[in-house]
């Protein structure tokens, strides 16, 4: 076990490139700022696995519901072992997390507040909100501080590249294909851009903990216009076009309009136009899986052996 | 058509299949996961044929596996024709990864893959044996385990 005599110390260690651990006897800002923003992004991994799993009946063909059914495990286990990392940081337990999660008292990213109307949405989460958490998880994982986080985002980010490309295979059959497929996208888009837009968060203040400590490596703002200068031009290159009207192309950039920030707010406090739903849904899922729960917890010395 | 050349040219389709990476584990390769289990090639009529093991049946990279072998092999000259196949004999353990494969899959992506007794040691510090959380992980291939020594979640190539 380490530590480190003054914050000052500690923040030098980081700034070295230090990796924290859990046996570290950090401090406590830090551990609490660690463990809010990975039990963020495990609930929110267990929502988007939610989502995912809503459309394994509807996804057009076997292939296709084999990769929605992929991601859903996907999801899932990511958030298993996120807990598990957030969990071992001694603040609440995985239990008090979930309980928390389905009581609507604490967040989960965004773009889970929100109706999937077509598998056009689905196709949009899969191409579009993946590919904006991708940036921001190898943002964090460039620096991040905290080595199991660390170790896990490592997987993450080489399981959502595959994903992607199953993602930008589903995008293209729509792009190409008939007239009703290209709008029934362009829809999709329309629903989806903004709340991509404010995925990546309100522009980061200049004393954001998660930068100074190492957790993120960019800010709000720099990563959602790394994702704009990439994705504007590939969604006009297929054919779709981008519902802001103060988009411009100016200096070789792309510029995006001004963001109302309301609806981030909404989702932030859990009433977003789909967030009771989708609570209501992943408490239901919990409740009715209870039973596999015991009978796993019941057989668990032969669990392990199967492991 | 000389042995020399022949085996050239399958030696170089060799080198290109094995070469493929696992659409999930960047830098490990079809060949240090044992998934590689025949070549074979026709100069004469510019055919390759590649057999592959599954890790595990349903797993939804195979086809992206397959085609990423496909257009390696594809592109090699002298080759005009490739056929890529998944076979069911012998059955993949993971008995086969590599020994280069192992030290990878543990070194950049801590996950272990279990020797043929008990627990794998941790993919991060080596210790002892790792504990069983969850047979059910990210993917089908892939356990939970826990390791109370360094205390990390790491992930167990399942059998």
């Amino acid at each position: 076990m380490r530590s480190w005599a003054s914050l000052e110390d500690f923040e030098a260690f980081l700034d070295e490139g230090g990796i924290v651990e859990p046996a570290d006897d950090m401090p406590d800002e830090y551990r609490a700022e660690v463990f809010r923003f990975i039990e963020m992004h495990a609930n929110s991994e267990l929502m988007g696995g939610l989502t995912e799993r809503d459309f394994i009946p509807r996804a057009p063909g076997m292939r296709r519901k084999l990769a929605v059914l992929a991601k859903t495990q996907d999801e899932i286990g990511h958030a298993h072992l996120l807990y598990m990392v957030a969990a071992d940081l001694g603040i609440k337990t995985r239990d008090q997390m979930l309980e928390d999660l389905l009581a609507g008292r604490t967040k989960f990213h965004n773009v889970f507040h929100y109706k999937c109307e077509t598998w056009a949405d689905q196709v949009a989460i899969a191409y579009l909100v993946d590919a904006a958490a991708l940036t921001t998880q190898q943002a964090v994982f460039k620096e991040c501080s905290y080595g199991p986080y660390k170790r896990i985002l490592r997987r993450i980010i080489a399981e959502e590249g595959f994903h992607m490309r199953q993602g930008e295979e589903m995008l293209l059959t729509l792009a190409d294909g008939t007239a009703a497929q290209h709008s029934m996208f362009q829809q999709a888009l329309e629903r989806w851009w903004w709340p991509v837009m404010h995925f990546f968060g309100p522009p980061s203040k200049a004393h954001d903990k998660l930068l100074r400590w190492h957790i993120k490596s960019a800010g709000n703002e720099e990563l959602r216009d790394r994702y704009v200068q990439k994705f504007v031009p590939l969604l006009k290159e297929y054919g779709f076009e981008i519902p802001d009207p103060e988009l411009r192309h100016e200096g070789g950039r792309w510029l995006i309009g001004d963001i109302d920030w309301e609806p981030l707010l909404a989702t932030q406090r859990n009433v977003g136009p789909d967030s009771a739903r989708r609570i209501a849904t992943a408490r239901t899922a919990w409740e009715e899986a209870a039973w596999v729960r015991r009978a796993l917890d019941a057989a668990a010395p032969r669990a392990g052996a199967a492991a | 058509m000389s042995t020399a050349t022949r085996s050239e040219l399958e030696a170089r389709a060799r080198a290109a299949a094995a070469a493929v990476e696992d659409p999930e584990f960047p830098r490990v390769t079809v060949e240090h996961l044992g998934m590689l289990q025949a070549v074979r090639v026709d100069e004469g009529a510019g055919e390759v044929e590649v057999d592959l093991l599954p890790t595990f049946l349903g797993c939804p990279a195979l086809d992206v596996i397959a085609a990423d072998v496909r257009a390696a092999l594809t592109g090699l000259s002298g080759v005009r024709r490739v056929q890529v196949a998944f076979v069911s004999e012998p059955v993949w353990t993971p008995q086969r990864i590599t020994p280069e494969g192992r030290r990878r899959l543990a070194a950049e992506f801590t996950v272990a893959v279990p020797g043929s007794l008990g627990a794998p040691p941790c993919p991060v510090c080596s210790s002892g044996a790792v504990e069983p959380r969850s047979p059910f992980g990210p993917t089908a291939c892939r356990a939970i385990a826990y390791c109370p020594d360094c205390r990390n979640p790491v992930e167990v190539i399942r059998r």
